[in-house]
């Protein structure tokens, strides 16, 4: 069984040791880091550092010398990405941090992505995300799209005041399994509802699934408004997507 | 504290502000109780509302004539700084409040930051002083005036983009506390208007949320430029930030305010253990789930919730959703009262 100590980063056995407290979080990245490339734990490390210009710069260098660009992806990125997301579910770190590491993990992905398209790897899933109709927050809907960007999630951001026919229309564009629509104000919630609906007159409603999420937003109000789910935070949003997925797989037969 | 001499509502607040002694706790609202229903019943709808200062004053005085509060608070939205400064806004319909559009920030850097010389005739902060000499005319010392002055972590969200100023946070911590020190100006300014236009008290939201950053973000940036806006605004103080915030209480109790407004994402015991005497607590009443969602008896709950615990003043704990029903807000003068009616204090 992989130890602590066979991760030859000090600087992520020091994070894991740390921060992570829950067992099978634990077991599950120091399995991941003790087999991973010394090369891809220096990525790591410097994402969860918020260290952008060294994840460009090692990323790149990773790709010159070989390194195949879905390993430095999984790896080296989305592997480093999950440590953020528990030190934010956990209150270690905040959203300045969180939006620092994203921004490492950016300048990683901006490398990786034209490979992967060319090579038509297929990401973990599609999402349409935005904020409902009349609202312009936005800051939780961008903290879950960078912990669903990495995950391993293609993102498509609508913005902010986005209609039902807009969402609508993005999902169909996109072929997405999956839509998810955030509100701050208690006033544009209902807006949820009516996208719903909206999926529901134009006979759509079965090829997606829908998760609405917000600082008012409860498992009682997603329920009513007809929404698949909802998540406390960013980092429930990512777990409740993958759940979803495969929900609408099984639906499917896939 | 209890004293049995009748008190005016404005009394009454001005004591709650001071922890000293009232007749009974005062209900108040430091941030929006306008809903469509009030709307309607005195022809105020928004987007006008906001706009117009005679419609801010009637539609804000139902608070007290029709809801029983112990105060009147005619700021509904957070834009009128902002729109001063040069931010774009989305005006929206009765329906909703109007926005300011943070994607589209107006600086992005700390010397783009300037106060336009008519930081106080613009037609938005222009509506919010006029409407405050209109209500204390009509209300003069019955009821307590309430203004607002949006502090400066929240007119950088405004005006920076929520994204950007907190990354600059990160990255230039130095830069990031001289745009708060020039961005305090435009509060004190607007602050010391109302002030003159009649206000007793001003709520000073300041959204360093605990959704967002730490309680130590808070006391390395905001702390000691709060305690400077207490020096620099001769009035009482009532700071609001949304979230879970009982990490950063304590030091907000340092800061001289003479109250906290604070969200049910904290409880009344411990929020009071938090502040320890320091400072006035004035809230809690949860806006989507209870006030909105439920009736009087879950109200009522909540308001004994915090007079068990000694809460200074009882109000929503946030500006309340447009569709809240009057009878749910009555619920809440109503359960006060019933409270000390019991005997209860």
């Amino acid at each position: 069984m992989p130890e602590l100590n066979d991760i030859t980063n000090s600087f992520i056995k020091d994070e894991i040791d740390e921060f992570i407290e829950r067992n099978d979080e634990r077991f599950h990245l120091i399995e991941a880091f003790s087999q991973a490339d010394p090369r891809l734990q220096d990525i790591s490390a410097a994402l969860i550092d918020g260290d952008n210009t060294t994840v460009d710069k090692l990323t790149k260098e990773a790709l010159d010398v070989g390194f195949e660009a879905l390993e430095i992806m999984d790896n080296g990125l989305i592997i480093a990405m999950s440590i953020v997301g528990i030190k934010f579910r956990e209150n270690f770190i905040f959203v300045p941090e969180v939006l620092a590491c994203a921004r490492a993990m950016k300048a990683g992905m901006s490398h990786i992505e034209p490979i992967l398209s060319a090579s038509g790897i297929k990401p973990v899933g599609t999402v349409i995300m935005g904020t409902v109709k009349g609202d312009l927050h936005d800051i939780g809907k961008n903290l879950c799209i960078m912990m669903l960007r990495g995950a391993g999630f293609e993102v498509h951001d609508l913005g902010v005041d986005t209609s039902e026919d807009e969402f609508m229309d993005a999902v169909e564009e996109h072929g997405a399994p999956l839509l998810g629509m955030s509100a701050l104000l208690t006033t544009t919630m209902p807006n949820m509802g009516k996208t719903i609906d909206t999926f529901i007159d134009n006979d759509m409603r079965e090829d997606v699934k829908i998760m609405v999420g917000g600082a008012s937003v409860t498992q009682e109000f997603s329920d009513d408004m007809g929404a698949d789910g909802t998540a406390a935070d960013a980092v429930g949003c990512v777990g409740l997507a993958k759940t979803l997925l495969e929900e609408l797989k099984r639906e499917q037969g896939e | 504290m209890k004293t049995e001499r009748s008190m005016t509502s404005r009394e009454r607040v001005l004591a709650a502000l001071e922890r000293a002694p009232v007749d009974r706790t005062p209900v108040c609202n430091p941030t929006s109780i306008a809903t469509v229903e009030l709307m309607d019943l005195v022809n105020a709808p928004f987007p006008n509302a906001n706009r117009d200062p005679e419609l801010m004053a009637r539609l804000a005085a139902t608070g007290y004539t029709e809801l029983g509060f112990d105060s009147i608070m005619p700021v509904f939205s957070i834009i009128q700084e902002s729109s001063a400064l040069g931010c774009k806004i989305q005006w929206e319909q009765k329906d909703n409040w109007p926005t300011v559009k943070m994607s589209e920030p107006i600086w992005t850097e700390a010397d783009d930051i300037t106060i336009p010389s008519n930081f106080l005739t613009h037609s938005d902060t222009k509506c919010v002083l006029e409407a405050i000499r209109l209500l204390k005319k009509e209300y003069g010392d019955e009821v307590a005036i309430i203004g607002k002055t949006m502090g400066p972590w929240s007119l950088g969200y405004h005006c920076f983009g929520v994204e950007p100023f907190l990354l600059m946070s990160l990255d230039d911590p130095g830069k990031t506390h001289l745009a708060l020190d020039r961005m305090k100006e435009a509060t004190i300014e607007f602050g010391i208007a109302q002030i003159e236009a009649g206000a007793d008290a001003l709520t000073l939201p300041d959204h360093a949320t605990g959704d967002l950053v730490s309680g130590e973000y808070y006391k390395r940036f905001l702390r000691d430029l709060h305690i400077e806006l207490t020096e620099r605004l001769p009035i009482p103080l009532i700071m609001h930030i949304c979230g879970r915030t009982v990490d950063r209480m304590g030091f907000i109790a340092e800061t001289g305010c003479a109250a906290f407004h604070y969200d049910s994402k904290n409880k009344p015991l411990e929020s009071m253990e938090a502040v320890e005497g320091k400072i006035s607590l004035v809230g809690n009443i949860n806006n989507p789930e209870t006030l909105f969602a439920r009736g009087p008896e879950e109200i009522t709950k909540e308001v004994f919730g915090n007079l068990e615990h000694g809460i200074h003043m009882v109000g929503p704990e946030c500006a309340i959703p447009l569709q809240t029903s009057i009878e749910n807000l009555k619920a809440i003068p109503a359960a006060v009262k019933d409270w000390h009616r019991s005997g209860s204090i």
